[in-house]
């Protein structure tokens, strides 16, 4: 099995690495894990809390390189959306774009987990009900 | 391999033609040995039910009791066919004892007799219907494992140690082992539940089972940090 050069790309630079404060109540933070890779991703979005707009997205992941791409490639495409438009990011949106392997799908499970939970987070913190009509509303039409 | 409903017909006894229950190695009327199917079942090797909680003393007296009446000297003088035979039931009944000693082999033995789905060395969470999640109590420490163990490994990279840090590592080195031993002890909780479910004939078996599959997990997890460890810290 070869990386495509997307995930060689995101490996070798990847975008977005590093930590916000998880403490501030703009910050939102996931953290999920895969037992069978061993991979642990954390993935922490910074919303504006007037506009709802992610505008700073941060993750560390020890995994593979599939991980590690799929994490930094959440971390553009939630950058600049709002955290409702971020949420229709699907796993299988990332396997497209990095031409994922069917054994490393997984891997692309683990980012739009991570996503979710980071967004599930920041709504708690700031007293935002969950979604999850909405959601499954998206994914019924 | 055969699950619990399958029931198997008995067969006849080669040289006696007295009924001789499946996987019996000997013929318990005549005591000659028996061509052994492969696949048997290896409770029904050692004359066991489908029992978890097994006496692992007695079963290592058995296993030799039926080693020495399997032992080549004593077919030296039998037909060829039962020289074959009772090579062939030695080897299953090795594989049978290896794998019934040790809780976790025959847990998951178990769970595979039953046709339970449990994941094995080498495959990949995709090709399970159900992928595992890292248990939730365990992610933080995981996590904070991972990043120590980054920075010891770029530390020894550079040729330097850092006494504190390994001091660290070792300190949550041993926190997972004890993790481990629970987690072995709740399997073999796991295993009184499922028996005694087993023997009052209530049917809670599939809820138990799924139990086992993810204190499996559980387990092959946290041997895998601790595993890490090991290898940051003396390579």
């Amino acid at each position: 099995m070869s990386y495509s050069d997307k995930v060689i790309d995101h490996y070798n630079n990847p975008r977005n690495v590093g930590q916000m404060d998880k403490s501030s109540s703009e910050v939102g933070t996931g953290l999920v894990g895969a037992p069978e890779c061993g991979d642990v991703m954390r993935l922490q979005i910074k919303v504006n809390p007037e506009t709802q707009v992610i505008e700073e997205a941060k993750f560390k992941t020890f995994g593979c390189g599939s991980a590690i791409a799929s994490s930094s490639l959440a971390t553009e495409w939630v950058k600049g959306k709002t955290v409702e438009e971020a949420l229709t990011i699907k796993n299988t949106d990332i396997v497209k774009e990095l031409a994922l392997p069917p054994v490393k799908i997984h891997c692309s499970v683990l980012a739009e987990d991570a996503i979710r939970a980071a967004i599930g987070d920041w709504k708690k913190k700031n007293g935002v009900a969950e979604t999850a009509d909405y959601v499954s509303t998206v994914a019924t039409n | 391999m055969p699950t619990a409903e399958e029931k198997f017909v008995d067969v006849a006894c080669w040289s006696c033609a007295a009924p001789v229950v499946h996987a019996q190695l000997f013929c318990a009327s005549c005591g000659k040995v028996q061509p052994a199917h492969s696949g048997a079942d290896y409770f029904e090797v050692f004359g066991l039910s489908r029992k978890l909680a097994i006496d692992t003393t007695s079963l290592e007296r058995e296993f030799y009791r039926l080693s020495r009446r399997l032992h080549p000297d004593v077919y030296t003088r039998a037909s060829e066919q039962e020289q074959n035979w009772s090579l062939r039931n030695a080897s299953l009944l090795n594989d049978a004892y290896r794998t019934l000693k040790e809780p976790i082999a025959r847990t998951e033995y178990f769970l595979r007799l039953e046709g339970v789905e449990i994941q094995e060395e080498g495959k990949q969470a995709s090709d399970r219907k159900n992928p595992s999640r890292v248990p939730d109590d365990l992610l933080e420490e995981v996590f904070e494992l991972n990043m120590q163990l980054e920075e010891m490994r770029m530390t020894r990279k550079t040729g330097d140690d850092d006494p504190d840090l390994r001091q660290d590592l070792l300190t949550a080195k041993q926190q997972f082992e004890a993790q481990l031993a629970e987690t072995d002890n709740f399997i073999q909780q796991l295993w009184q539940e499922r028996d005694e479910a087993l023997a009052s004939n209530f049917d809670f078996g599939d809820q138990i089972k799924q139990r086992m599959v993810a204190a499996l997990d559980r387990r092959r997890y946290i041997r895998n940090l601790v595993r890490d460890v090991n290898e940051t810290l003396d390579t």
